[in-house]
């Protein structure tokens, strides 16, 4: 009896797990694989490949083009990404949750458009507004008499370029957070406030001291999400001009990843990039969820 | 009101994993097994003919009627091609047949994926050459000739005629003329500078007396993309746009596609496009018929400069058990009946040589410079398998954006363009 009750659990789990060894593991180690092999577009056609140990990671790791522009890219981006996409999600759920029934749906509805916007057509809208010479953005600065006529092509400039994609991945990153930290607050005891309120604190200090320890694994989960998300953006920097240059300094990992595999036929390489960029996500996303909740006290 | 401690017993290291997984996951297509043996697939690049579907339909009855074979055309975009091709060799579910854009056979052709059509006794001197060597590795044939395009000059005649201008026959002539059409039309783009168009960057290389690159007897690649020469056409073609204002800022951003695009919403007055440009530009604005001519790229001082032939070849996939029969579906839409009808349909010049005088005769007199520049100044880029990889890094466009960006000099940008090609190229 207590032995049958011990397997029912993993009987239950078993489609799940069977999916999830198909879709996740299976491709996961086929890159852990790939990433110790010399594997081109020759091996790909006769299915034959070299172990080659580390050499693809030491290639990797001796490029100066991974120190300089990719690795630097990936992670300041994606700070700054994921700071402004909670700053702005979090704003905007507490407006949500000051509004009364019918307004918080109007401008829910108005945030989920964003959100439901794919990626690629964002991008493309995101393009068109800064387009050099007839954007939106290019005529107002140029009627300002901001900017000169002749134009400038702020997708040549690294911090240009990566306030576009920020633009972009804010944009298209804070409904989610804005709807998900708004289920949280909901969930946060009246009293609380009201005690608060009593004893004098201001706003500012009532989100800090009563509603953002309360929401603390909220948070935990909407930016580790985001982080990974923003880590791993491919198709808004991709699509940008420039943005599948090879050489071009505005890559990131992903698409520099993309670039070598499937540009440059070299998979080996390739998959190197995508396990040094996974590596790199479980190893902050360890140490930030240690960190949070040692201060809370779990875990 | 306690929060329930949910994850007292996940591990958190295993937690952080799970997240990371589940968040980092694509979804991964499954393989097809292979088709029956009585019927081909045949991949084709989508968008060339307008009329594709109804092309097809014909085409194939015909060869079905002709062999009891059936045929399934699928239709893949462009810049999808190189990866579903590599995709689909690793899945092992490769067409019979598919359309390569001619840069793409070598590297194809040298990882062994294609077929050697040699054995079926294949006539490549009928063919027009820049395109068939591109098919020609180490003694094999891995694909023919099916269709080509040249890039010339299209330019508003009305406007030429307007200001009393005269078709350029030299470089000096060409600036001349550019710079009077900017200066008599100010709220037009004179010739455009593309940033993002490699193939109208590759003639003043040649223009110049430069090579990309060229194979010595060791095997290794020289490139003289940073001679002087070389320098010299990528300086007058950038000086252009960065002395001469007859470009926009914003060109450095444009393709091929914007260019046109731009010729046909009327704001370039003239443009390097593709032979098979004019018809589309024709099509999305009509009211340019008749008010548009073109001319074949002027040499330096006089003559034709050289301009790539790009184009597709047909090539069989190895190891599919139908070779033999994909040979005949080749063999029927290059031949005759069906490669003139595909040109006349998309405008673009018929990979045969013969046929080339005989469609450009009855075609657009728009196209008879094309002809020209295509029987008399064209050329083909380094035939080695790792050029694909100098396309897809875009080694040219890098090189071209940043002199137009104003971030390198000719000097630098040519150096490191040519440091970049050679490194590719010698397989570094």
């Amino acid at each position: 009896m207590r032995r049958r009750r011990a397997l029912l659990p993993w009987v239950l789990l078993a489609p799940a797990l069977t999916v999830i060894g198909l879709l996740l593991l299976f491709p996961l180690g086929r890159i852990v694989w790939l990433s110790f092999r010399e594997y081109e577009l020759r091996n790909l056609v006769s299915g034959e490949s070299d172990f080659i140990g580390f050499a693809n990671y030491a290639a990797l790791l001796t490029d100066p083009y991974l120190w300089r522009i990719a690795m630097v890219n990936t992670v300041v981006f994606a700070a700054v990404a994921v700071f402004t996409t909670i700053v702005v999600g979090t704003l905007v759920a507490l407006l949500l949750a000051t509004l009364r029934p019918v307004p918080r749906v109007i401008v829910v509805s108005c945030v989920m458009v964003a959100w439901a916007m794919p990626a690629v057509s964002g991008t493309y809208v995101w393009i068109w507004i800064f387009d050099v010479d007839n954007g939106v953005v290019a005529q107002a600065l140029t009627s300002l008499g901001l900017l000169d006529p002749s134009g400038y092509n702020w997708f040549a400039d690294r911090l240009f370029f990566y306030a576009v994609v920020t633009l972009n991945i804010v944009h298209g990153g804070f409904p989610f957070v804005a709807v998900t930290v708004l289920a949280g607050l909901l969930t946060v005891p009246k009293e609380l406030h009201e005690a608060a309120r009593i004893d004098g604190a201001g706003a500012w200090k009532r989100f800090w001291h009563v509603t953002f320890p309360v929401l603390r694994p909220v948070f935990a989960v909407v930016t580790v999400l985001s982080t990974i998300w923003d880590f791993k953006v491919f198709a808004q920097i991709y699509l940008m001009p420039g943005g599948d240059v090879g050489g071009s300094r505005m890559l990131n990992l992903g698409v520099w990843s993309y670039v070598r595999s499937f540009g440059h036929n070299d998979y080996g390489l390739g998959a190197a990039i995508a396990v040094l960029l996974t590596l790199l996500l479980l190893v902050i996303t360890v140490f930030y969820l240690r960190a949070l909740f040692r201060e809370d006290g779990i875990g | 009101m306690a929060r329930r401690r949910t994850h007292e017993y996940v591990p958190l290291t295993a937690a952080a994993a799970a997240l990371v997984l589940v968040a980092t996951a694509c979804g991964t297509g499954g393989g097809d097994g292979g088709e029956a043996s009585d019927s081909l697939l045949v991949w084709i690049m989508q968008g060339t003919n307008p009329d594709e579907t109804e092309f097809f339909e014909a085409a194939n009855t015909a060869f079905t009627e002709e062999t009891g074979i059936e045929v399934e055309v699928e239709f893949v975009p462009w810049q999808d091609a190189q990866n579903k091709i590599s995709t689909a060799i690793a899945g092992g579910t490769v067409p019979d047949v598919a359309e390569l854009g001619n840069t793409f056979t070598p590297g194809f052709a040298d990882a062994g994926a294609l077929h050697d059509l040699s054995g079926y006794g294949v006539d490549t001197s009928q063919y027009i050459p820049g395109l068939m060597e591109m098919g020609q590795i180490g003694g094999g044939v891995y694909g023919v000739p099916w269709y080509a395009s040249i890039r010339s000059v299209v330019y508003r005649s009305d406007l030429f005629e307007e200001h009393g201008l005269e078709v350029p026959e030299n470089w000096d002539e060409l600036r001349e003329t550019a710079v009077a059409l900017s200066e008599a039309e100010e709220d037009m783009i004179a010739l455009p500078v593309p940033g993002d168009a490699q193939y109208s960057v590759m003639p003043w290389i040649w223009g110049g007396g430069g090579e990309i690159a060229v194979e010595g007897s060791d095997g290794t690649w020289t490139s003289q993309i940073d001679s002087e020469g070389s320098r010299a056409g990528v300086e007058f073609f950038t000086d252009l746009a960065l002395e001469h204002g007859t470009s926009t800022t914003g060109a450095v951003n444009w393709n091929e596609i914007a260019v046109m695009e731009s010729f046909a919403e009327e704001e370039a007055a003239m443009a390097i496009l593709g032979s098979a440009n004019p018809k589309a530009v024709l099509e999305a604005n009509p009211d340019l018929e008749g008010r548009i001519g073109s001319f074949t790229l002027p040499g330096r001082d006089g003559g034709y400069m050289p301009s790539f032939a790009g184009g597709s070849l047909l090539s069989v996939f190895e190891g599919t058990g139908d070779e033999e029969a994909a040979w005949q579906y080749v063999q029927h839409l290059t031949g005759d009946e069906f490669s003139t009808r595909w040109s006349e349909e998309t405008g673009f010049f018929p990979g045969v040589s013969a046929s080339v005088d005989e469609f450009s005769a009855s075609a657009d007199p728009v196209l008879e410079p094309f002809a020209v520049q295509l029987k008399e100044a064209s050329r083909g880029v380094p035939v080695t398998p790792a050029w694909t990889q100098v396309e897809a890094e875009k080694v040219l466009v890098g090189m071209q954006q940043s002199i137009l960006n104003g971030e390198a000099t000719v000097d630098e940008a040519t150096a490191e363009a040519a440091d970049e090609v050679e490194r590719i190229l010698n397989g570094g």
